[in-house]
């Protein structure tokens, strides 16, 4: 039994960005997450931050609060945010018409849009197609959900926050329509537990409406398959958007050193429907071909589905047509006190989301500390003493890289363990640059249960090689350091192979299929992974 | 130009094998080669047959020939040919002084890098398994730097396999300098110099017993031969045995330094960095294949043509969305329109990957045929990965199918 004053209930951008908002301002919360942080839609988008433009026609108000957060996020997120602008480009099958409305738009929601003639743009990102019509610059940039999510997740255990990953809700309890506490579930264990509290905020995101449904009340929201192509080169250095009402297939974010495409959008059957299908792989190259005509011959890396968390009071709403602004239910006027929901929204506005629910638990909580989330940093930067000392461990372009990746707090720890043992400061991952004191630090999170978790939070594995050589090493060192979660070397080397094999098998051909036939080469031919569970069986 | 009776196109172990058999039966041979094929991977181990369709361990690789599919290589080829390739691909390693050791009546357990075991046939005597058997001490030995082979997890993986004898995990120490990364490769070439074959017996000395087995990744020289082994066992009085490990495989290297050596004495002619993209076609007969070369296009004749440019790894074969291509020839291969069904849902399963079996169909002379089973080119063969018809990581049988193919292949001209 473990006591708290508020659980939230969800580990993606919002529930971390929730649990930091209500420690910052000295609020007892517990987060539980069911699977790992980050594992569901934080990660599972085109990590783009939106400056408004994809919204300012149709939605006037979702993009005037895209335009504020990304303002606020390049300053507060900085280590997490990729300041490269956006392109709008409007190809010859675009409408003029929308065009004209759009840039209208843009100006009274106050988005910066500034016009650039075709052959300017075209020397800026030469692949872009040169049948492009017209190209107006703007201030998107791109987002690593993955880092925005931990570095909020440390910030807030800084504060005092508990975070509880691989938990799930079986119930939340009330006594006479007043929340006392829920039960919670853990999903490796199998065992229960139960978490005392006053308030329950639940940011579970496309899973909102099953955590509603624990306590008997109805959130309807539809998770909305959205599926994504991650390319294995930065195509363009620029975000590139199609400027067209929105759709399919018609947004380019380059991260680091590659590119992912999206999105599709079509209603999923459950929450966790992330199966990416090849024909809506297909169907975005033949989309994105209108801007970047090579796209069929750039190495594809791999594919990923996320679901949107759509809400709509209006349960016929569906896909593009429902809204994406934000909505906190308040479940006090359906009889049960102590519970609130958050659903819809986006990536782009988490924090804002996080703000207006922490003011409400902290009014009925009576705290009156005012949010100072839009103006301290998620993570302070590294001293130019500890850079320095950091200098003589990683490889010189991976100090700032490390930095970023780690905040000033993580780089200290992980620069003390290169310091005690030399050798740690390795690559394990070359695709990523992530040296094996990182592996191992964020083996020993206790958040950490298997390799994946250690992906999601160092990016080893998700490079070119996509495992083929990083998987060995993984396991090896948490072997080595007796941080294998209990599980037997074979079962550590299935988990991380098939999460990556999840994204490989509907991208099948070209340059994937000969790194699959490489991995398989090593793992099955020469280490005899799968003979090896074969001969036991 | 002119004067080739056979042209082989590719470099890798079917390639190489293909140009020895072919010498052997007084041809004219020429090599057209772009990369080392799947020799620094999966190295210079030649499994046959490890496992049945049911994903049962056979007892010997020739128990499973029997049970296998008629669109199999090894069916096409037959038991004799496969036997004969494999004796003659042991006779090269006993000319030139790194002999193979195994047969087709037996299986060998390999330990790997994983600790676990793997089936296969023909190995060269520095992995011998059997040695392991023959002491009750067991050290499996790494490399401080070298993060490719983590000892204590082999010797706990492995222990259960052994009763008799006792693992115990051990690392040696480089003295390279620091900040670089090391492959087993690196260390093969510090053992190839007396400075560090010198620090390697003085750990060794201070660690082992005589008369024990000492289980390292494959570092033991980078060269086919075993002068370097035989010396360092002398001074220990203990065996060696090299695992199965991650590229790039050293034991593929000394392998391929083995069968250029070989060829060279042939008189085979080995074209490096010649990368064929097309051929000239007429009435069922290649007349030529082009290779196109810093801006400069050749052409090259010869009575008869190999294939043995690899699979989707390999360049042989492309993947595009529901089909497959071969780009020298466009020689036909099915392969089914949904890419859903390329694959299993899970990447370890038991069964087969439909993938990996993709590939192009021959009849008994090794000949391309069409999808209704006529021959296609009756001067080309084709060796190796680019075949259908079986699944090497599943079975086991990667490089027993380059040598039996490219062996049949050969012949076959």
């Amino acid at each position: 039994m473990q006591k708290t004053t508020v659980v939230v209930i969800g580990g993606g951008a919002t529930g971390v960005g929730i649990l930091r908002d209500l420690c910052m301002r000295g609020v007892d919360a517990i987060l539980v997450e069911q699977r790992d942080l980050a594992y569901g839609t934080s990660s599972r988008y085109h990590g783009l931050l939106h400056s408004g433009g994809r919204y300012a026609v149709k939605d006037a108000e979702a993009g005037k609060e895209c335009i504020e957060e990304n303002t606020i996020l390049r300053k507060i997120g900085r280590h997490c945010v990729e300041a490269t602008e956006g392109f709008f480009v409007r190809t010859e099958a675009d409408s003029e018409d929308f065009e004209v409305k759009w840039v209208e738009a843009c100006s009274k929601v106050g988005i910066p849009v500034i016009p650039l003639s075709v052959q300017e743009a075209l020397r800026l990102e030469p692949n872009l197609s040169p049948k492009i019509k017209s190209v107006y610059r703007i201030p998107d940039a791109a987002i690593d959900g993955f880092r925005m999510v931990w570095q909020n997740a440390a910030s807030a255990r800084k504060y005092g926050g508990r975070i509880l990953t691989y938990t799930e809700v079986t119930e939340i309890e009330n006594t006479n329509g007043q929340v006392t506490g829920l039960t919670v579930r853990n999903t490796i264990s199998g065992q229960t537990d139960k978490i005392q509290c006053d308030f329950v905020v639940s940011a579970a995101g496309s899973w909102a409406g099953q955590i509603a449904q624990s306590a008997g009340i109805t959130v309807n929201v539809q998770p909305d398959r959205g599926t994504l192509i991650a390319f294995n080169h930065r195509i363009s250095s620029r975000v590139i958007n199609r400027l067209r009402p929105a759709a399919d297939g018609d947004i380019f974010v380059p991260h680091g050193s590659i590119t992912i495409l999206g999105t599709t959008s079509s209603a999923a059957d459950r929450p966790d429907d992330t199966t990416p299908s090849s024909a809506e792989i297909v169907r975005l190259l033949d989309i994105g071909h209108a801007l970047f005509e090579d796209i069929r011959d750039y190495r594809i890396l791999r594919a990923f589905t996320g679901t949107r968390p759509l809400y709509s009071a209006d349960p016929n709403a569906k896909g593009r047509g429902a809204s994406r602004n934000f909505v906190i239910l308040d479940h006090a006027h359906e009889g049960l006190k102590g519970f609130v929901s958050i659903v819809g929204g986006k990536f782009t506005t988490y924090r804002l989301m996080a703000e207006k629910v922490t003011d409400l638990v902290c009014h009925y909580l009576n705290v009156k500390e005012p949010c100072r989330t839009a103006s301290e940093d998620i993570v302070p930067d590294p001293s130019a003493e500890l850079m320095a000392k950091a200098k003589l461990y990683f490889p010189a372009y991976g100090t700032k890289l490390a930095a970023s990746r780690l905040g000033a707090d993580g780089l200290e720890r992980v620069v003390k363990r290169m310091q005690e043992k030399p050798e740690k400061s390795q690559l394990l991952c070359e695709c990523e640059n992530v040296t094996l004191a990182e592996v191992e630090e964020a083996a020993a999170d206790s958040t950490s249960h298997m390799l994946s978790d250690v992906r999601r939070k160092t990016r080893m594995g998700m490079g070119t090689c996509q495992g083929a050589f990083c998987t060995y090493r993984s396991v090896g060192a948490v072997d080595a350091n007796g941080l294998s979660w209990g599980q037997d070397t074979g079962g550590l080397f299935k988990e991380f192979l098939q999460a990556r094999w999840n994204g490989i098998r509907p991208v099948l051909w070209g340059n994937v299929i000969r790194e699959a036939e490489l991995t398989r080469g090593i793992y099955d031919a020469t280490l005899n992974i799968n003979g090896a569970i074969n001969n036991e069986k | 130009m002119r004067n080739n009776d056979v042209i082989v196109i590719g470099g890798g172990l079917a390639g190489l094998f293909a140009a020895a058999v072919a010498a052997r039966q007084g041809r004219k041979v020429r090599v057209l080669a772009y990369g080392a094929g799947a020799l620094n991977i999966g190295g210079g181990i030649i499994d046959v047959l490890g496992y049945g369709y049911d994903a049962r361990p056979l007892s010997s690789p020739e128990a499973g020939l029997a049970d296998l599919p008629p669109e199999h290589p090894y069916h096409k080829i037959g038991r004799t040919a496969l036997a004969d390739a494999l004796a003659f691909f042991q006779d090269i390693t006993v000319a030139e002084g790194y002999e193979y050791q195994g047969s087709l009546q037996e299986m060998q357990w390999l330990p790997t890098a994983a600790g676990t075991l793997k089936p296969t046939c023909l190995l060269p005597k520095t992995m011998n398994p059997a040695v392991l058997k023959q002491t009750d001490r067991v050290y499996v030995v790494g490399f401080d730097y070298l993060k490719d082979f983590y000892p204590q997890l082999v010797a706990r993986n492995l222990q259960p396999y052994f009763k008799h004898q006792t693992f115990t995990a051990d690392l040696c120490s480089l003295n390279f300098a620091e900040g670089r990364d090391v492959s087993s490769l690196d260390i093969a070439r510090w053992l190839d110099t007396p400075e560090g074959q010198d620090s390697f017996l003085k750990q060794l000395k201070r660690k082992v017993e005589p008369g024990s087995a000492i289980l390292i990744p494959p570092v033991l020289g980078t060269q086919p031969d075993y002068t370097l082994a035989g010396k360092l066992e002398a001074e220990l009085k203990c065996r060696f045995v090299e695992t199965a490990a991650l590229p790039p495989a050293v034991t593929g290297l000394r392998l391929r330094t083995l069968l250029l050596n070989y060829l060279k004495k042939q008189g085979v002619i080995v074209v490096e960095k010649a990368l064929v993209s097309g051929a000239m076609v007429d009435q069922g007969l290649c007349t030529a294949v082009m290779t196109e070369n810093f801006d400069r296009q050749r052409t090259y004749q010869a009575k008869a043509y190999i294939l043995a440019n690899g699979g989707f790894y390999g360049g042989g074969l492309v993947a595009q969305p529901g089909r497959v291509i071969e780009p020298i020839f466009n020689i036909p291969v099915a392969a089914p329109e949904a890419q859903e069904d390329w694959s299993n849902a899970q990447l370890f399963s038991g069964e087969k990957q439909q993938f990996a079996q993709l590939g192009i169909q021959v009849d008994e002379a090794m000949r391309p045929l069409s999808a209704d089973g006529s021959i296609l080119l009756s001067n080309v063969h084709v060796a190796g990965k680019s075949l259908g018809g079986y699944d090497f990581c599943f079975e086991k049988s990667g490089n027993g199918v380059a040598l039996a193919s490219a062996y049949q292949a050969a012949i076959s001209c």
